[in-house]
């Protein structure tokens, strides 16, 4: 996409608080957060992983932002970043375990330590809450001259913009990482791990960077998510909310960082469309992500390529469409390292 | 793919008609008022989808019955007009974010009324963002209610208290039962049961000689079961366990060939019970829910209009889904109803205010006091008579009304202790 087009992209988002009623405003501020949960989340896949840990890294940002605002007294605009830096600090202890596996067993054991994490703020009422979880948490507020402290989570409008503004940060964090000599490698390591590595890349370092990196900016957004609820509890980073989180990545696509954005945000949608149907959505949200990924493997990042590939096929009436199977063209392989 | 297999294009068209043939069975459902008429709108929120459903998708569906009623005797009578009910419902998947999404929705855009909880988890933000708009909102866990959630009532149930009526009925009616065993589920539903039937047999006079948790995840029951019998007791007590470990633990109870007593909580869909079992081994069993086609639900005091006609209409509508939460949720809805009459406004604060007045409120199960504040810090519950039930020839019988109150009179100190030594 052009500079131009990115600008008119962040021009929408910031005027669609004003276009929407209130209660739709809350919808934009998941997504948001959710955007961030599913970029992160993709930035892990580069190096190969698949992780069902995910979720409960987001659940360690909000449950530690939580304590340290309301038993430690904190300020949120402290608590919430050192809490994203715990969450990178427990990734990383473990990455000595879960990094001994790969492929399907690493995403067996990326559950089994998410729910080790997860079951004891099940367990523990103290300081966890239990099943309960932890409620009344802090907003946060910032100091106006003439207002004095104003709660912002209060605020829809207010809360929406401050967590577009950490939801460009962390795209451009990622996209820029993406392009780096050590986006580069994550996809060599990705595609080639054992050659790459006969290279001198040291495949472990690389991969758990990446696990911690995910981690914080997860925690990052599980901050977010507890201080506007004000409240967190186990259920909210279970395995069925990790699965939205797959759906997202693989609805939307993993080939590029715009994928997981336009998984959350389609998705979103189609989720609230369908929201009248009550207890029949789940088959509906089901049929159309079934059709999706058999007409878009590649996900909905792919659909401007296959629309042109179809038009092209319906106006000649010569050759199918180039099956996903082959080949892709050189706009889905691995962006250019930046000069 | 073959000739003779699916096509993508068959597979896209196949999947269209069905996907079309539910939505329109579902858009075509018949609770939705028609035509110029006044209508004022009650809201559900909770989960309809996901592993919580069966405690919210069955009172939703039973409150879209009521409505069908309520409707068909000419709607809600408010000063000179009738008023006609349209239930609407948001599926929060017993999620906090979902939940907050919902209340907005519900409050802001649908201009609901009241809206009906199931509580728990999902409900802190959501109550919150009622409390703020004055909204009168219901829950079926009492543990909601703090001293902050000023209009949020818990109007029918109080649970785990009312399970203390079971134990001392039966501890009246069959004196000879001097021993109990009891086994519950880890989690925040099973610990305060727990409390309450340690303290209900202690004030009945009654050893538990055995008390354990069991995990969530338990499958095979037969050791727990194995257990609780090895210490030979007289009564084996299920606490608020979920409807498939009831199942699963009855089913052990018959093949290990307890003839014992048996208490629990809930014992919902107790014909598939029989199925597995036989009427034989569950005659006597004592819970706390009732059919609403029971004869004592035609009592003066019971505060539901034809609970017979309603227990019919649902069962016609939604065969063999019975359960404990169905008639909670259109009890309540009964209740919003007859205070709002009674206040001549559908509005919430003037229903609230009608609810609350003299400190009594018409509950389902007779008149009853607002109460709470020792336990949750606000009188925001409704606490008065509870049915106990036993099956009789393998038909849920109610065999007394019990007042709560009373007993917690007598004997809350032994609750507060167990309370808080179950944590």
């Amino acid at each position: 996409m052009t500079g131009g087009g990115l600008t008119a992209l962040l021009a929408v988002f910031c005027a669609l608080p004003f276009l929407v009623a209130l209660y739709r405003l809350d919808i934009l501020i998941f997504m948001l957060i959710n955007v961030i949960l599913a970029v992160s989340y993709r930035f892990l896949t580069l190096a190969g992983e698949f992780s069902l840990g995910h979720v409960v890294m987001m659940g360690v940002g909000a449950y530690g932002s939580a304590l340290a605002t309301k038993e430690a007294g904190l300020s949120v605009w402290l608590a919430a970043p050192l809490a994203a830096a715990f969450t990178g600090l427990l990734a990383l202890l473990l990455a000595f375990p879960l990094f001994r596996m790969k492929g399907f067993y690493f995403l067996i054991g990326s559950f089994a330590a998410g729910e080790a994490i997860r079951l004891s703020w099940n367990r523990f009422r103290d300081p966890f809450g239990g099943p309960g979880g932890i409620v009344f948490i802090p907003s946060p507020e910032i100091p106006l001259p003439v207002l004095g402290m104003v709660d912002i989570a209060a605020d829809p409008i207010a809360y929406y913009f401050f967590t577009l503004a950490i939801v460009v940060i962390t795209i451009v964090v990622f996209y820029r990482l993406e392009r780096s000599r050590f986006g580069l490698t994550l996809h060599a390591i990705h595609w080639q791990d054992v050659l790459a590595e006969s290279v001198g890349v040291h495949i472990w370092w690389y991969k758990t960077f990446a696990l911690v990196l995910a981690s914080a900016f997860a925690g990052l957004a599980g901050g977010l998510l507890g201080h506007y609820l004000g409240t967190v509890n186990p259920t909210q980073f279970n395995l069925h909310i990790m699965l939205f989180v797959l759906v997202w990545v693989i609805v939307g696509g993993t080939r590029t960082i715009a994928g997981p954005i336009i998984g959350v945000v389609v998705l979103t949608v189609v989720d609230q469309g369908l929201r009248s149907l009550d207890e029949w959505r789940p088959l509906f949200y089901g049929a159309i992500l079934i059709l999706t990924v058999m007409f878009l493997p590649h996900g909905l990042e792919s659909l401007p390529r296959r629309a042109r590939e179809w038009w092209e096929w319906a106006r000649h009436r010569r050759q199918p469409p180039v099956s996903d199977d082959e080949e892709p063209p050189e706009s889905d392989r691995p962006p250019p390292q930046d000069a | 793919m073959g000739k003779k297999g699916l096509t993508r294009r068959q597979f896209t068209g196949t999947a269209a008609a069905a996907a079309g043939a539910v939505a329109a069975s579902s858009f075509g459902a018949p609770y939705v008022a028609q035509g110029a008429e006044k209508v004022v709108k009650l809201g559900f929120l909770g989960p309809l989808t996901g592993e919580v459903a069966g405690w919210a998708l069955p009172g939703r569906n039973a409150c879209l019955i009521w409505a069908d009623q309520v409707n068909a005797g000419g709607g809600i009578k408010i000063g000179d007009d009738n008023y006609m009910v349209e239930i609407v419902s948001y599926d929060n998947e017993y999620l906090a974010d979902k939940s907050l999404i919902g209340a907005k929705k519900l409050v802001l855009e649908d201009d609901v009324k009241l809206v009906l909880m199931l509580g728990g988890t999902d409900a802190p933000a959501a109550v919150q963002f009622f409390t703020k708009q004055k909204m009168l909102s219901t829950t079926l866990l009492p543990s909601d209610l703090t001293p902050d959630t000023l209009y949020h009532l818990a109007p029918a149930e109080v649970h785990p208290l009312y399970n203390v009526t079971g134990v001392e009925w039966l501890a009246e009616n069959r004196p000879e039962l001097k021993t109990a065993a009891i086994c519950a589920q880890d989690d925040e539903l099973g610990w305060p049961s727990v409390a309450t039937y340690l303290a209900a047999f202690e004030a009945a006079g009654i050893d538990v000689v055995y008390n354990k948790y069991f995990d969530i995840a338990t499958t095979d029951f037969a050791p727990v079961v194995t257990a609780m019998l090895a210490e030979n007791p007289d009564i084996v007590c299920l606490d608020t366990a979920y409807p498939d470990f009831v199942n699963l633990l009855c089913e052990q109870l018959f093949l290990q060939d307890y003839k014992g007593q048996i208490i629990s909580c809930t014992l919902d869909f107790y014909g598939r019970i029989i199925e597995k079992t036989s009427t034989e081994f569950l005659e006597g069993l004592i819970f706390q829910f009732p059919d609403f086609d029971d004869p004592a639900m035609n009592e003066p005091h019971i505060n539901f209009e034809n609970p017979n006609e309603f227990f019919v209409n649902y069962n016609e509508r939604f065969p063999d889904a019975w359960s404990a939460v169905t008639w909670e949720y259109p009890a309540i809805a009964e209740m919003w109803r007859l205070a709002a009459e009674k206040a001549g406004s559908v509005e919430p604060m003037a229903v609230f205010a009608s609810l609350k007045e003299g400190g009594r409120g018409p509950h389902v199960f007779g008149d009853a006091d607002w109460w709470g504040e020792e336990l949750w810090g606000i009188d925001n519950a409704l606490v008065g008579n509870w049915p106990v039930v036993q099956i009789q020839n393998g038909k849920a019988t109610i065999v007394e009304y019990r007042n709560i109150i009373d007993w917690w009179n007598k004997h809350g100190e032994l609750l507060k202790k167990h309370t808080a030594e179950q944590g």
